[in-house]
């Protein structure tokens, strides 16, 4: 499909968001001079990354015509769980407990929605609440680090670096590499595009909808699971708290990247790039002094207003 | 709906704007499409109404729907097409000729000097149709203008007053009523003429598929055959296609080949050789993915090196079959959405080609695509059929059934009511047969 490769690449009304991207730098850059200061844009890219890794993940979902609410709880399951495992355990028995913890509850999730039928947006505000719940249950509302913190190795991957990038920013690049090939190039990822486009097309032509379905669930949660772990490492302690809001943040930030909420349409990288424009647009906000409140009526009319585009632009 | 981009519309002698449905609607001018836009759980009456519900006031101010009002102006509207159902119930639980029924009233309600009916036929039965044809005669005499859009050449010759033949976007035949027959229509349409049906028929092979254990409406379908599968609406014609691809919920045991196999969900029923054309285009594809993503689906298992999809041989695979069936364009990037529905229609069945399915399964595969992508498929099919396939078809086109089919079942209440077979020697069944066999 070399040619189809040529057609997408010379297709500019597919690369909105990264032109919104490149115009909300440049005119930061022009307004601030310290946005393209080295700290401030290392900034920018660590503070990018654990949304990154759950933007991912909502991807998945969403291309399968679903909807996920409940990673920003999981998220502080996945943290608080790791953090506990590792007291005991050390830090790897720590990181598989985290990310397993994420994958459990994308498998509740999964289950629920594609094999029960509960409607995605029900079945996942309902597991958000819940998961959150069982973190404070298991915490008793504390933050876990132990005596003496958590093991100082797990701590360092949170704050330094290889090759002058910091640890928690290569794991989203290896991720979409990763995964871009899984959706792109494996039969899976054409299944899971084929299910989110036409679910019952799907279904008739031999796709087993209801396993392809939950598997997107499965992937959201584990990749919370690992944005879990990178948190704790950053935080230096499990916080029952973390991740509030989060879920709004990834999918605000899916449909930035221009994936549809219809399913069947989105790509990884541009739903990182969509996590770029809202942390770019916040730090800038933030450069520019304008008040907290405003801030977020200006995020929330980018939102709308992406999606507004969108629909425009569909309907042309 | 499309502004013009050249020309100017005349309604009533004075030169008209038509921006937007409503202005059009304004002129006097109703469009029935092929979807009807009816709200399904509302009333009959109310959706005859809507637009212009009948109020009443209460103590003066607050403004109710007369509801007393609605429901008699409904059954007098509708009595004029000797239609009287309960105008309460609820537009869904109609068949869909009757839904028809009510959308014209729902037109005329409007002071309509033009009726626009684009495929009005596509989903009737032939005794629906000769009731829709005497509604449109009752209007006609009543003065008013119909533009009646169709596939369906036969419906042309017997209805028009005048007829407008298009081919890619002009006007290619002007003719008045007496001056035409399909031939002409054919040939003013695909610009050559009525291709003749040069078909090679084989004998019939081994059998690819049968129902095991007795049942009424149990199928055995041979190499070689084209099987037609004739009822009215609701005579579980198809049933037995969805029975065959495992759509139903007990799913059946049937013999394919030499083994008994349970046909329990579609994908059974695939690797088993069987693939199907459903009723509705937007059941067989997946509209926002593209031609080639759309054709490799069902083979995404079979096109896979080292866990990743083999892209080179789908590519070749793609670009063979975009050949074969004549999609156009050629461009396996296009989402399908953007092709016509004849193409479509052979993206569905490239989908299965590609798949090498021994068995394939149709639900009016030809309804509502033009006559060139009809004589094209038809072509495909025999061809599939020749080369040791097998074809069951279910349609409510007789003429497509008997020109095609080896033998047509004509089904009633869910059995098998009589086999017709193509007399020696004959190239077609004969469609007065055919008819007292659904009708009886």
């Amino acid at each position: 499909m070399k040619a189809a490769a040529r057609y997408r690449r010379l297709n500019w009304a597919g690369q909105a968001p990264l032109l919104t991207l490149v115009i909300l730098c440049a005119v930061t850059a022009l307004l601030n001079d310290r946005f393209i200061s080295p700290l401030n844009l290392t900034n920018i890219l660590v503070q990018s990354s654990i949304m990154a890794v759950i933007a991912m993940g909502m991807t998945f979902v969403v291309i399968g015509g679903g909807f996920d609410l409940s990673v920003g709880s999981t998220v502080a399951l996945a943290g608080c769980v790791a953090g506990m495992a590792m007291l005991k355990a050390g830090i790897i028995a720590g990181v598989i407990a985290g990310i397993a913890a994420g994958i459990l509850v994308g498998l509740a999730n999964g289950l629920v929605v594609a094999v029960v039928g509960v409607n995605p947006f029900i079945a996942t505000l309902g597991s958000m609440v819940l998961v959150r719940g069982i973190v404070f249950i298991i915490t008793g509302g504390a933050p876990v680090s132990g005596e003496d913190g958590l093991p100082s190795a797990f701590v360092a991957f949170g704050n330094s670096r290889l090759f002058g990038i910091h640890y928690l920013v290569w794991v989203p690049a290896l991720l979409l590499v990763a995964l871009s090939v899984v959706l792109h190039l494996t039969p899976y990822g054409r299944r899971v595009y084929a299910t989110g486009g036409g679910r019952e097309a799907a279904y008739l032509s031999g796709i087993p909808v209801a396993q392809i379905v939950a598997s997107t669930y499965v992937w959201c949660g584990a990749l919370a699971g690992v944005a879990g772990v990178m948190l704790a490492a950053r935080l230096q302690s499990g916080q029952p708290t973390a991740g509030e809001f989060y879920e709004l943040t990834a999918i605000a930030a899916v449909v930035l990247g221009g994936a549809s909420l219809h399913g069947g349409e989105g790509m990884l990288y541009k739903s990182i790039i969509g996590v770029f424009i809202m942390i770019v647009l916040g730090n800038s906000l933030n450069l520019l002094n304008v008040d907290s409140y405003w801030q977020r009526v200006a995020i929330g009319l980018v939102i709308i207003a992406a999606a507004a585009a969108d629909r425009l632009r569909s309907r042309a | 709906m499309h502004r013009p981009d050249q020309g100017t519309i005349t309604i009533g002698g004075r030169e008209r704007e038509l921006a937007s449905p409503h202005d059009a609607i304004a002129a006097g001018i109703v469009t029935i499409p092929q979807e009807l836009q009816l709200v399904p759980a509302l009333s009959i009456a109310e959706n005859l109404a809507l637009g212009d519900l009948p109020a009443r006031r209460l103590f003066g101010a607050a403004t109710l729907v007369d509801r007393a009002r609605m429901r008699e102006d409904a059954r007098a509207q509708l009595a004029a097409f000797q239609f009287a159902p309960d105008p309460d119930l609820p537009v869904r639980g109609l068949g869909f000729a009757e839904q028809q029924i009510v959308a014209i009233a729902k037109a005329l309600r409007r002071n309509c000097r033009v009726l626009v009916l684009d495929e009005p036929t596509a989903a009737l039965e032939s005794r629906e149709i000769a009731r829709l044809f005497a509604i449109l005669a009752r209007l006609k005499a009543q003065g008013t203008a119909i533009v009646y859009v169709s596939h369906r050449l036969e419906e042309i010759v017997e209805l028009a007053d005048r007829c407008t033949a298009l081919r890619d976007g002009r006007v290619a035949a002007l003719a008045c009523r007496g001056e035409f027959g399909t031939a002409d229509l054919i040939q003013a349409m695909t610009g050559r003429a009525a291709a003749q049906r040069a078909q090679t028929r084989t004998a019939p092979g081994k059998v690819l598929v049968e129902d095991v254990g007795a049942r009424p409406d149990a199928i055995s379908l041979r190499a070689g055959e084209v099987i037609g599968l004739a009822g009215l609406l609701g005579s579980g014609a198809e049933r037995v296609l969805q029975r065959l691809f495992g759509l139903v919920r007990e799913g059946i045991v049937a013999r394919v080949g030499d083994r008994a196999r349970r046909l329990k969900n579609p994908s059974a029923a695939i690797d088993s050789g069987i693939g199907m054309v459903p009723r509705s285009r937007r059941l067989g594809l997946i509209m926002n993915q593209s031609v080639a993503d759309n054709i490799l689906l069902p083979s995404l298992g079979r096109l896979h090196r080292a866990g990743l999809v083999d892209r080179r041989a789908g590519r070749r695979l793609v670009a063979e079959l975009m050949e074969l069936l004549d999609i156009r364009p050629r461009r396996p990037e296009l989402k399908v959405r953007a092709l016509s529905g004849g193409n479509q229609q052979k993206v569905i069945l490239a989908k299965w080609l590609a798949r090498r399915v021994e068995v394939l399964l149709l639900d009016e595969p030809t309804q509502g695509i033009d006559i060139a992508a009809k004589q094209q498929i038809h072509a495909l099919l025999r061809d599939f059929a020749a080369r040791g396939g097998g074809v069951l078809l279910a349609s409510t086109d007789l003429s497509e059934l008997t020109r095609l089919c080896d033998a047509v079942l004509a089904l009633r209440h869910g059995r098998i009511a009589s086999r017709i077979d193509r007399s020696d020697g004959s190239e077609r069944i004969e469609e007065e047969r055919l008819h007292a066999a659904i009708v009886a």
